[in-house]
């Protein structure tokens, strides 16, 4: 946006200079018409050598809107208009009075006294213009490396140098051409400014303007410093967060089944609880359960930190899927009994590591379990196509949203309805089905549940 | 006090089945809720003695759970929280929850704080308070410990009295201050600290090694009686 506005800036300037020296030559020749009228109305009452000091009111303004160029032209124009028309012989440029020599020298010492004083007035309204310019980039724009040398290359201007480079930072600069200025502020050094081919008048320019830029530049250096460590501060707020969350996850992780059984276990070791046979038959049943799930768990834990360190390598034979199903039932504990399974008449068979496909599926059916109601049972649903051998897990739960189908494999991640766990089974599970050439996606029904779909690659047995 | 209906609130089935078989094997009925939804509803339809409830629980927060039932119940509530979940716990007593305990937790410190909450809900509406070796006289404003006269403040005392109405009960920094400096306290621990030492000094045989007035770190503290426990 600046860069814009920067180089529409530039187009503006030039045009502007080409206007207005042709402009400054028209006015000119104007204003020095108008005098030569006004002097040959006067001829006849003021003695005509006086009048020709009328003709610096065509030399003072020339000086002061357009420099000592066009001031200088005006004053030769104005010296040969009045010798052509007033002096004798008129009407021809010779110059016989040394008196016309002098008002020529007069207009030119005049034209250069003022455009002088003029050009200094121009030059300093130039500096703070450039100095607003250059605060306006900073602060607009965080980046000020990117603004270095476009300011430099006003400064270059502003200071009637050639050529200017600015360095950034407290060190010496290697020696170059040029002059090297140190950049000041605030008692520290912010920068380098070299200086190449400086032009007359330079150096007054340099110790007005070095300063101001050195303050400019100490304020944006400062300001880029304090973005930047903002910046860090709240990535480690965030990577704190990132810890703290896991944590949680996985102590719930932990002390939920650790919680089961600690309260099961404390109240069959009570010698004063009334317990009949199938309470009590029940609280060694969770007591063995849970031990398992804690396992699951531990074991969820190990996988994920394997596969994340590329350390699960497979060990692919060739399975029956029904018999994979039957291992990954065998490990749900209780909860097996919720579990309906449709099997195809021939069960096909595919090639993967039995270990690993069966984390598969106890991590997918664990899932299920968890997030249908409790009188909901959980279908297993296996289907041959052409050259793949797809597992379905359908559950009755609360189903994904479409925007979190995928987010749902990454580790700790947890649907909306899950509590607080670290919710790992699913992330390790996508894990191991790709470690065995499997793909593993969610698809959801909206207000029916999740059916996750595992397809392997069909082997012949 | 067995017999009483107890409400179990708690998401992971599990947890719910065990609590419910051993609750049951001590003599108490017991309602379950795995949300905070259903825990609501259940305690409306059948109005529980007390209730344990998860603080995080699917549909919402325990302290949630605390905030809605207090406006209509008084029944007490003994939160079960985990480590990491501090700040929630200190909400939870706020919103009015009456104590907590840290998973993982055996039963029979479950049936100790059930008892000891349980014991609460009646209150004597006697003008003196024995605990322990403590008498002390709420109409008099006397205090006397093992039959000897104690000179408190009037901060201590009303500290002291606060504690012992809810004896045994966890009361947090925010419930002391606001309750015995004003509702324009709430956050200047440091006072409290200060009286609870001063006041230990005064009730305790040995203040180093407190058997009346008990912290619970990061929650608050309660008045307990040494004799009982």
């Amino acid at each position: 946006m600046s860069v814009d506005r920067h180089s529409v800036l530039l187009e503006r300037r030039s045009a502007e200079g080409l206007a207005r020296s042709a402009g400054g030559l028209l006015v000119s020749a104007a204003l020095i018409a108008a005098v030569t009228g006004v002097i040959f109305a006067l001829r006849e009452h003021v003695p005509v050598l006086g009048l020709s000091v009328l003709y610096l009111l065509a030399v003072i303004p020339a000086a002061i809107a357009f420099g000592l160029a066009t001031a200088l032209l005006v004053s030769v124009a104005s010296m040969l208009t009045f010798n052509f028309f007033f002096l004798p012989p008129v009407h021809t440029f010779t110059l016989q009075d040394s008196s016309n020599w002098f008002a020529l020298a007069a207009f030119v010492v005049t034209a250069i006294v003022v455009s002088e004083l003029a050009a200094r007035s121009r030059r300093r309204a130039d500096e703070s213009a450039l100095l607003a310019e250059i605060a306006g980039w900073l602060l607009e724009r965080g980046e000020l490396a990117g603004e270095l040398d476009r300011i430099a290359g006003d400064a270059a201007r502003a200071l009637q140098v050639e050529r200017a480079t600015i360095v950034v930072g407290d060190g010496e600069p290697r020696p170059g051409p040029g002059e090297q200025y140190p950049l000041v502020a605030g008692g520290r050094r912010v920068g380098t400014v070299t200086l190449e081919h400086p032009r007359q008048g330079s150096a007054a320019a340099r110790r007005r303007l070095l300063p101001a830029l050195a303050s400019l530049l100490g304020v944006a250096i400062d300001r880029e410093r304090l973005a930047r460590e903002a910046l860090e501060a709240e990535t480690l707020r965030r990577s704190d967060a990132v810890k703290t969350a896991v944590l949680r996850a996985v102590s719930h992780d932990l002390r939920s089944p650790l919680m089961a059984i600690l309260t099961s276990a404390s109240a069959l070791a009570r010698a004063d609880l009334k317990l009949d046979r199938d309470d009590e038959r029940e609280l060694v049943a969770t007591i063995l359960g849970e031990a398992e799930r804690l396992d699951r768990v531990i074991a969820n834990l190990l996988d994920l930190s394997r596969l994340e360190a590329g350390a699960a390598q497979p060990e692919p034979e060739v399975w029956p899927v029904d018999d994979l199903v039957a291992q990954a039932l065998a490990q749900l504990g209780e909860e097996e009994r919720r579990v309906e399974v449709e099997l195809p008449q021939e069960p096909p068979a595919v090639r993967v590591d039995a270990q690993q496909l069966e984390r598969v599926l106890v991590n997918l059916l664990e899932n299920a379990l968890k997030y249908s109601p409790g009188d909901q049972p959980v279908r297993v649903q296996v289907v041959e196509t052409a050259n793949r051998v797809l597992v379905r897990v359908i559950d009755h739960g609360p189903g994904i949203p479409s925007q979190d189908r995928e987010r749902v494999f990454e580790p700790f991640q947890r649907g909306s309805g899950g509590g607080a766990g670290a919710g790992l089974g699913l992330a390790i599970a996508r894990g191991f089905a790709e470690a065995n050439d499997a793909r593993l996606w969610a698809e959801s029904r909206p207000g029916q549940g999740a059916t996750f779909v595992l397809a392997l690659p069909r082997t012949q047995p | 006090m067995s017999g009483a209906r107890i409400l179990v609130v708690d998401d992971e089935r599990q947890i719910l089945r065990a609590l419910q078989t051993s609750l049951r094997g001590a003599g108490y009925e017991v309602d379950t809720a795995e949300t905070a939804e259903g825990a609501l509803a259940t305690a409306a339809m059948r109005p529980p003695e007390a209730i344990i409830l998860d603080l995080v629980l699917p549909d919402g927060t325990g302290t949630d759970v605390v905030r809605e039932l207090r406006t209509w119940s008084s029944a007490p509530v003994i939160v079960l929280s985990a480590v990491g979940d501090e700040r929630e716990k200190v909400a939870a007593l706020d919103a009015g929850a009456d104590d907590y305990v840290t998973k993982p937790v055996g039963i029979d410190e479950l049936i100790a704080r059930l008892r000891a909450v349980l014991r609460r809900v009646t209150p004597s509406g006697e003008p003196v308070l024995r605990i322990g070796e403590l008498q002390l006289d709420l109409e008099k404003r006397e205090l006397r410990s093992a039959g000897k006269p104690v000179h408190l403040t009037p901060h201590q005392f009303e500290l002291l009295r606060l504690l012992a109405l809810h004896e045994g009960k966890l009361l947090t920094h925010r419930a002391i201050l606001q309750e015995v400096w004003g509702p324009g306290y709430g956050t200047e621990s440091n006072l409290l600290h200060v009286h609870v030492s001063q006041l230990r000094r005064k009730i305790e045989p040995d203040p180093a090694r407190p058997r009346y007035l008990l912290t619970e770190a990061g929650a608050g503290y309660r008045l307990v009686d040494p004799t009982s426990r």
